[in-house]
Formats: structure tokens, sequence, C-alpha cells
């Protein structure tokens, strides 16, 4: 509590350069790209965690009758391996990709807010480790990722396993909604003198739909774990239904989020490789508008079709049908993006470099996702399909296929644009591969165990069901994923180090992001430029292929003239102080202010374990600690 | 190498698809959703047939091309700069048009389909409400007084109309031969309804829950059992009966009589059933018949594994039902009337309060603890031994004196049963034919 001034108001002038190290500067950064940097090893992290929870599921099942884990461990093995794979995972390598990315795309120097940007990134780092660590004590949430009610409620799930769920993804949603703002405050706002929203990026366009999914899909599953959160701690009767409360609300609410969290977690994805395709085919993003406007289209559709999570709820005919055909309608928008990407492929030059490999890869493996799920919009067919391992098949090739393959991409693109150096080649081919084979292994023969039958999150099943085979085909793929995943993690760490030197601009890419260093100084452009077209480094560096774009000169000489890209491959790399460019101080306020929280979200596990005045000085004493920090915060300078 | 990945790699998918596809058609698959049992399931596998050959074209299509841009446009060293083209309208709205006419003729026949399965039941059904327990399921015949268990008697050729509700959490209520599944909320009914067709034979289904509803979702398992017409009267005339060795049941022929002869009256309007009246008239009590066990096939017949409790087989074949009887029906020795129901003994609480699966004609029954297992002597000793063991998170307590009752998270020390005592009641609870 009286701690709140441990950080001097003035940090001792370390001007923050990228050559600045040790753990303190990590903590008190408020540069966007280290943020980016964090976010990314985080979640690499507990992208280990997930993948060897969903190695022990698989092993658990990889034969009929086996008791490697008990029903209770492997019940919380895969509500953690979702929870952790939505929430630590996908979103968070999503995350760094808009931190490192969204600044340096359209030409600014930080996000909006870089104290928020802080903030979120330790509130999503400590909520993770509220929601990872029971784990390890057995005492992990166990009611699935999707908490139905009244399971997850306190008369059924009486421990503290859900408590740790629900209060982990309230402090989980605070980061996602502060980080939402921040992003879209800055393309709003933060933008280049001529980078409007048609020459943005495809990544930051996809980036900025997500952001408004999120700030509109968060405050929903808040209200609902709000409810569940009163119902387990202060006995009100939201869900409770043996005093009237309906279990459905909590799954209207929940697929509400649930569903647009899907697009939140694929969008990106897609941007990425919108980012990659066009680079490696020599050819701009084909239908650039109708790539923009069909990720908005998605963006308002998908929260048009949560109720098809609940086909077997028993809506009535009407609804169902209404639900069935928004769910078809939204595969127009995302069967376009494929077409485009195809089209933009056509007629280009092709190369293969890993990124290519898996961009290439979320475009065929998508279409199987993207065509399993036209087949669950259909409700009569969909009662036989929804809750067996078909639906597992249908979302691994979305958020496997689709998302990781899409990050993955994103990883070996822009690995150099973040160390300055280019990842192994050959062990990125392998890992494509492996991981290509592999998933395939395990995610296709589950579309058969599934209709053959086999339902979802079973612990165990008995032999003679005619199941065996393909379980036993998902558990090899499984090994072949976490072999893919461990050559991966080599050749990200030994590349940071031995990689070939990547200069500014190793792939010939078009967008902003390619003029600067590698890495980029922390005040990432010494010059703001001024952008004239959607690919301002091909108008400078091959200007034949944006000859048919429409620029802001109409002559084509002055385009690169005018593009005064600074490109400082040449320049001595100066500092921030010398080019005298404001930058903001690091501040270890936004980790404290987190770190109240967490203290406060803890102390209601105290009180459910019945220790109340603990319990009350910890909730009084965070919520003060917090207070206190944000003062400090708000009433330090930035700059 | 990865050059010689990027050639081989599309024969090796389609190597791997085919080889797949064709593995998933000639094993035996005993829970398959293709099939044409029931009215319900045509109207599933229709949509679902079509949905796969419009999904089959678009996902060759949308392949191929990407294959055959992979090979054609790869780099080449010199080539020509490619020609930028930024996109192309025409282009576009086509591809955007093709996909939702595709989906017009999906749609159609899916809202069509949502209506027909949906709409109310034929008249002349047979009601069975289901009742989800963690985790286990209870079966009422409400026109027949019938309340069971974990397995369920579907008369061929007369439609079943289900209403699904839930004693505690969600669960889902599915057995994939016969069509959809439909879940069982709580503070709700559902209903749900299909028509075994008359070419059926005689023959068993496995059914599962499929909502997550805790510990032992993987265990909430059922049998269903397709059967004649005249073999359901059969089953019903017998199962409405008390329970062997109940006083309800003690005086034979006066009780069982006067039982037997409300069967024709209630039956009267059913259809389906001619040469009821002349089978139940003056009966004794009706002949016990349940689905035989030779024809359940091997994958209706449970293999969970035991667990290594001791028990003296010597002990389960000197097992006497009446001294087992002692034991459960009397609640000073052993507390199993407060959560079970046996028609014709005491009876403590109502159906609708009862915690434990019927129990009034158990021994009919060929598996228990929601299909976990199968009805013998053996099996059942150690279940009442020590059931949270066998089973997850049960609620049926730990008899067996010294054993360790996971669920209370202690040895079993007082108001236990030796394992003399647990073959007698064994052998009464067989005895429940």
């Amino acid at each position: 509590m009286a701690t709140t001034t441990a950080a001097p108001a003035s940090a001792p002038v370390h001007d923050a350069s990228p050559g600045q190290t040790g753990l303190w500067s990590w903590v008190t950064t408020v540069d966007h790209k280290r943020i980016g940097v964090l976010y990314l090893y985080t979640a690499l992290f507990y992208l280990l965690v997930g993948g060897l929870e969903a190695a022990l599921i698989r092993t658990q099942l990889a034969r009929p009758n086996l008791s490697v884990v008990s029903a209770e461990t492997y019940n919380q093995l895969f509500t953690m391996h979702g929870t952790t794979m939505v929430f630590l995972v996908v979103m968070p390598l999503s995350a760094a990709f808009f931190n490192y990315l969204i600044p340096l795309q359209i030409g600014a120097r930080d996000v909006a807010f870089p104290r928020l940007n802080a903030f979120s990134y330790w509130v999503y780092a400590l909520g993770g480790l509220f929601i990872t660590l029971p784990i390890f004590f057995g005492v992990a949430p166990n009611g699935g990722w999707f908490g139905y009610a009244p399971l997850s409620g306190p008369t059924y799930s009486g421990g503290f396993n859900m408590d740790f769920w629900v209060l982990g993804l309230q402090i989980l949603g605070i980061s996602s909604l502060a980080a939402a703002f921040n992003f879209i405050t800055t393309i709003i706002n933060l933008r280049a003198p001529g980078m409007t929203l048609m020459r943005m990026p495809m990544f930051t366009w996809m980036s900025f739909v997500v952001q408004f999914l999120v700030i509109l899909a968060f405050p929903v599953i808040t209200a609902a774990l709000f409810f569940l959160q009163f119902d387990r701690f202060f006995g009100t009767n939201f869900y409770q239904v043996q005093a009237g409360g309906d279990p459905l609300l909590w799954q209207h609410l929940f697929w509400v989020f649930g569903h647009p969290e899907v697009y939140i977690l694929i969008l990106p994805a897609f941007g990425l490789v919108s980012e990659v395709l066009p680079t490696h085919s020599r050819k701009p993003l084909f239908g650039y508008n109708v790539m923009a406007y069909s990720g908005i289209m998605i963006g308002f559709l998908g929260f048009g079709v949560w109720a098809h999570h609940m086909f077997a709820v028993g809506m009535g005919p009407v609804a169902d049908s209404i639900f069935s055909m928004a769910t078809m309608l939204i595969g127009l928008p995302t069967g376009v993006k494929i077409f485009n990407w195809i089209a933009t492929m056509y007629g280009g030059s092709l190369r293969f470099p890993t990124s290519m490999k898996f961009a290439i890869g979320l475009i065929a493996m998508f279409t199987i996702g993207g065509i399993s799920g036209v087949m669950h919009s259909s409700p009569p067919s969909n009662m036989q399909q929804t809750d067996t391992y078909f639906v597992v098949a249908h979302f691994h090739y979305v958020l496997y296929g689709g998302a990781m393959m899409g990050i993955f991409s994103g990883i070996y693109h822009y690995f150099p644009k973040i160390t300055g150096r280019l990842m192994n080649e050959t062990l990125g081919s392998w890992q494509f591969w492996l991981n290509f084979i592999g998933l395939n292994l395990t995610f296709f023969p589950m579309h058969f165990s599934g209709m053959l039958g086999m339902p979802r999150r079973i612990y165990t099943y008995d032999a003679g069901q005619g199941w065996d085979l393909f379980n036993l085909m998902s558990t090899a793929g499984t090994y072949m994923l976490v072999v893919a995943g461990l050559i991966f993690a080599f050749n990200f760490f030994r590349s940071r180090k031995v990689g070939a030197l990547a200069g500014n601009d190793p792939w010939g890419a078009p967008t902003l992001e390619w003029s600067i260093p590698s890495p980029p100084p922390d005040y990432n452009f010494a010059q703001i430029p001024e952008v004239t077209s959607r690919y301002p480094m091909w108008d400078l560096k091959s200007p034949e292929r944006t000859a048919g774009l429409e620029h802001s000169h109409a002559d084509a000489a002055a385009i690169t003239e005018a593009h005064a890209v600074p490109i400082h491959e040449e320049t001595e790399r100066r500092t921030a102080a010398e080019l005298g460019i404001p930058m903001p101080f690091n501040t270890i306020k936004p980790f404290m202010v987190a770190l109240g929280i967490i203290v406060m979200f803890s102390g209601m596990i105290v009180l459910h374990a019945g220790k109340f005045p603990l319990a009350m000085a910890m909730m009084i004493g965070g919520g003060a600690f917090l207070v206190g920090s944000l003062y400090a915060w708000l009433t330090s300078p930035l700059e | 190498m990865p050059k010689l990945h990027l050639r081989r790699f599309p024969t090796v998918a389609v190597l791997a698809l085919v080889l797949l596809a064709l593995s998933a058609c000639g094993g035996d698959y005993p829970n398959s959703t293709f099939s044409h049992h029931t009215e319900l399931n045509d109207g599933a596998v229709f949509l679902w047939d079509r949905m796969m050959l419009l999904g089959t074209i678009v996902f060759v299509v949308v392949e191929v091309v990407l294959v055959y841009t992979i090979f054609k446009f790869r780099r080449r060293e010199g080539g020509p700069a490619p020609r930028q083209i930024q996109g192309n309208a025409a282009l576009e709205i086509t591809w955007t048009v093709i996909p939702a006419l595709i989906l017009v003729f999906l749609a159609v026949p899916t809202v069509r389909t949502i209506f027909e399965s949906q709409r109310k039941a034929p008249d002349g059904a047979v009601q069975i409400e289901v009742i989800g327990h963690q985790w286990w399921w209870e079966f009422r015949y409400p026109q027949y007084g019938i309340v069971t268990a974990n397995e369920l008697y579907l008369p061929i050729g007369r439609t079943a109309n289900f209403s699904l509700r839930t004693r505690d959490v969600l669960h889902s209520f599915w057995i994939p031969q016969m069509g959809g599944k439909r879940d069982l909320i709580a503070n709700k009914t559902n209903y749900l309804w299909f028509t075994p067709k008359a070419d059926l034979t005689s023959s068993a289904w496995n059914g599962a829950c499929v909502e997550y509803c805790g510990s032992s979702h993987a265990n909430m398992r059922f049998r269903a059992f397709t059967v004649t017409p005249a073999e359901f009267d059969k089953w019903v005339a017998h199962q409405k009966t008390a329970a062997a060795g109940s006083p309800a049941a003690m005086p034979a022929p006066d009780t069982s009589t006067k039982g037997a002869a409300k069967v024709p009256v209630k039956m009267a309007g059913m259809p389906g059933m001619p040469g009821m009246t002349a089978t139940a008239t003056p009966a004794p009590a009706p002949e016990a018949w349940v689905f035989p066990l030779e024809k359940m096939k091997a994958f209706t017949l449970p293999s969970t594994p035991l667990p290594a409790t001791r028990f003296d087989d010597a002990l389960l074949a000197a097992g006497d039902p009446k001294a087992g009887r002692e034991i459960v029906t009397n609640v000073a020795k052993a507390p199993c009337l407060t959560c079970h129901n046996i028609k014709g003994e005491t009876q403590y609480l109502n159906d609708d309060q009862a915690k434990g699966p019927n129990l009034t004609h158990f021994g009919t029954r060929h598996t228990f603890a929601a299909g976990l297992f199968r009805t013998d002597a053996r099996t059942l000793a150690l279940w009442i031994k020590n059931a949270p063991l066998m089973k997850p998170g049960s609620i049926m307590p730990t008899f067996g004196t010294g054993e360790y009752n996971a669920l209370m998270k202690q040895k079993v020390t007082a108001g236990g049963l030796d394992d003399k005592q647990i073959a007698d009641v064994v052998a009464y609870l067989l005895s429940l034919k």
C-alpha cells in the first residue's frame, strides 16, 4: 500500500534504445516493439503448456479404456487446453503482431497509449499465470472452456477449480479490452500522412476489424462471467437451477461472445497471410477492397450466428432456420478471401520460403475447416455432428490449420524484422511439413471418429466401438506436431543468435515496416514518411508493380520522389535524442496496476477458502495499491 | 529438399485421404450416424449427402486450382515479371454468386427438414420420459407406469416420443444410429421423436451422453433395444409388476392378476398391438421377457476394466437372496432405499426424489452403472463394495468395510458391509428379474 512511489517519476535517464538490456528494462518498457516481443515469448511459453496438455489428452485416448490420467485430471486438461489455446496463445500471439506491426505499418512512432499497452501485457501475463498455475496443484478449472452453467456453478463445482476460470477470464478480458481501445485509437489517429484507410496494409485492416469485435464481444462475456461470479461467491441465482435460474442465459451470452471470438482468433492470421502472399508472389493483393470489406462483413455476420452452437438445446424451428441461414451466409465473405488469395498467387512469380509455405498451408487447410463449418450450419445434420469429434476436427482445421498456420507464417516472415536475422529455411521446411502432415494425421481422422459416434470430452471410451484406429492415428499425429513444435523452438532460439543478417527488407515486401532497419530503432521512423499508395516500398523499388494503382500524385515519376521513405540501411543508427524525437519514459507503474488487479482477484479465492479477514485485506490492499499506482501513473509525464 | 516435398505433396495428401476414406468404409462401425433406421436420421443423412457432394466439389476445385497455381507460377530465374493485376470485379462477383447459389441448394432442404423433424409427434406414439442424472439415465414410460434406468426399449414401427429433462446439470441424449441428439436442460423440457423403421430386426444399440456433465461424463452411456411390438408388450407387461420377493408380489396370483388385468384396457387405443388381450388376460405373473443376451453384439457389451478390489468368488456362489433382501430393504442395515426405489417394497422417496436408479427389475438389465459394466455377480459385488472406485465421482457410497471412499476421502469403518453380506445383496439384486 505504501509502496506506490516505488518507481521514481523520472526514470534514470535510460533513453529507451534497442541496446537497452536487463530484466528491469523489460518490466518497465513502454516500447510497442518490446511489448510485442514480450507478448510473443509469453504466448510461445503458453503454447508449450497448451501443447503438452494436448499431448497428454491424446496419450490418454490412444487406446480404449486407458488410464494414463484420471477422469478428473483429464477434465482439467481438456478445459485448460481450450482455455490456454484461445486466451493465452492465439489471442496473445495475434496481440504480439498487433503491437509490433500496427505502428510500423501505419508509419507511427508508437501506439496511442504506450503505458496502457504495457498494462495490457502485464495483465495478460499475470492473469495467464493465475489461470495456469492451478493445474500443477490439481485444482485447475474442470468445467470446459465454455463453462456451461449449472455445471460451472457453486452447486456442481464447489471447489476452487472454476473460481480460477471465472476470475482468470475476467482478468484476461481487462487486458484484451484495454488493448483493443488502444489499437483502435492508434489506427484512427496515428496513421502517417497519406495513409488513408484504404491504403492500410491488409494486416492492419484485419487487426482494425478484430479490435471492434473485441470491444463488442468482451463486454458480453464479462457480463456473463459477473453473473457466474456472483452465483459462485455471493449466492445470486442467475444460473442456479434449483432457484429457477436459467442455464440457457449463460449459453446465449457465452456464444454471443464465443462466436465473434472465433473471428478474433482467425482474422489476424488472415491479415498476416495477406501480407505474405503478395510479397512472395510479386503481385499486389488481388481485390484489396473486397478483402477489406469481406473482413468487415465477417465481423458483422459473426455477431448474428452464435446460436448455431446451440442447435441441440431446442430453440424451435424458426430460430434454428434463421441461425442456420445466417451461418451459411458467413461462408460467402470467407470463401471470397480464399479465392482472392489464390488469385493473388495466380499469374505471380512465386517463391516458397517457410512463411509462404505456411501461408499456402492456411489456404489449403482453412478450406477444409470452412467446408466442414458450412456442414454444421444445417441443424438436422448438425444434430448428428454437434458434441462429437467431428466438431473437434472442424475447429482444429480452423484454429490450427488456419490461425496457427497463419501465425507461423507471420513469425517466419517478421522474425527478420524483429531480430535482424533470418530463420533457418531448412529447419523451417521440416517444421512446415511435419506440421502439415501431423495436423492432417491428427485432425482428419477425427471427422471419422465423430461421424461414427464418438462424443467429445470423454476421458475414455470402450473397445470395439469402431474408433480405435482413428484415435491411434490422431495420437500419432499429435506427437508429430510436438516434434514440429520442438524444431520450431530450436530454430527460433538458434536463429536469434546465428541466423543470416536480414537487412531492412529481406523479402522485397511492399509495406512501410520494411523501409526501416531490422530491428527497428526505438523511434521506428527517423522521419515520418508520407504515403501516396498502398505499396510504398514497391513504389520505391519496383515502381512498375504499382503503376496501375491509384496514387496521390498523378505523375508516376513524382511517386518515387514523393515517397521519401527514408531507407535507413546505409545511414548510421542514431538515437532518439540525437534526432530530437521525444520518447516516452520507461515506467513500472502499469506493471504495478496490473499486480494490484491480480492481488484483488486472488482475494476472491481466499474468500472462497473462508479466510475472510485475509481476503478483505487482499482486496482492499490490492485495490488501494491499484488506485495509488494508477494515480502515480496518471500524474507522471509520458515523455 | 523443400522442392522435392512440394512435388510430392498432392500425391501424398490425396493418397492419404483416399486410404482413410477406404478404411472408414471397410470396417465395422456400430455407432455410425449414417444409418437409415429412423425418419429423423433419413433427413440428417440426406442433408449430409448433399453437403458432402457440394463440399467435395468446392474442396476439389479450390485445392486443384491452388496446387496448379503453386506449380505453374513458381519463380523461374530470368522469367518475365508477373502481370500486376489488382483485382477483377467480374471474377469476384462470380465467386461470390456461385457459392451463394450453392448455399440455396442447401438452405431450402435444410429449412424443410427442420420444420418436418420438429413438428408434433404422430398420434399413438409411445411416450418416454428421459431424465438425466449425474451420471446415469432414468427412463419412464408414463403410459405403462414403468420406471427403469440405463436400458431403453423401443417398439419397432411405432414412434417414440421423448420428453427430456435433467435432475441436475445439462446432458444430451443420443443414439447415433437412431438420429440426432437433443440436450437435457435444467428448468426446461425438450422433445425429440423418431420412429424405428418397421424393417428393423430386434437389435441392441449404444447411446451416450454428449453434453459435458462432469467427472464421469464419459461413463454416462446407455443401451437401446429396438424390439418387435409383441416383444415390447411382453416386456411392458413384466416391467410393470412389483419386484420379486416384495410383499406386493408375494401372494403371487392375486396381485399380479390385478396388475395384469389393467393392461388390455390401457393398451386398447394403441396401434400395432394385436393379440395383446389374448396374452394378458387371465395370466398369473407375466413371464419375464428381456432382450436376449445372445442377440447383443459385442459392441453393446461393455468391457470396462475392473478394479483390483478383492472378492471371494465362493461367497458369491453361496449368496442368499432372502438375506440380501433383509439388508437392502432395511434402512437400519443399509441405506439403499433412501436413494433407490423398488416397486412393492417400502417407499421412502417418490420417483422425482430418488437419487439412484429404480431397482425393481434390476436383474433383467444386461448392464448397470449407466452401461459401464455387465450385470454379473462378481462385477456387482465389486461395485457395491466400492462404487466411486469404478466410476469417478459416483455418489453411490462405498459399502465395503475397510475400503477407501474416494468421495468422502476416508476409509469405511463403521456401517459398512462385509463380503458375505455383499454376496447376499448381490444375490438379491440379481433375483430381481
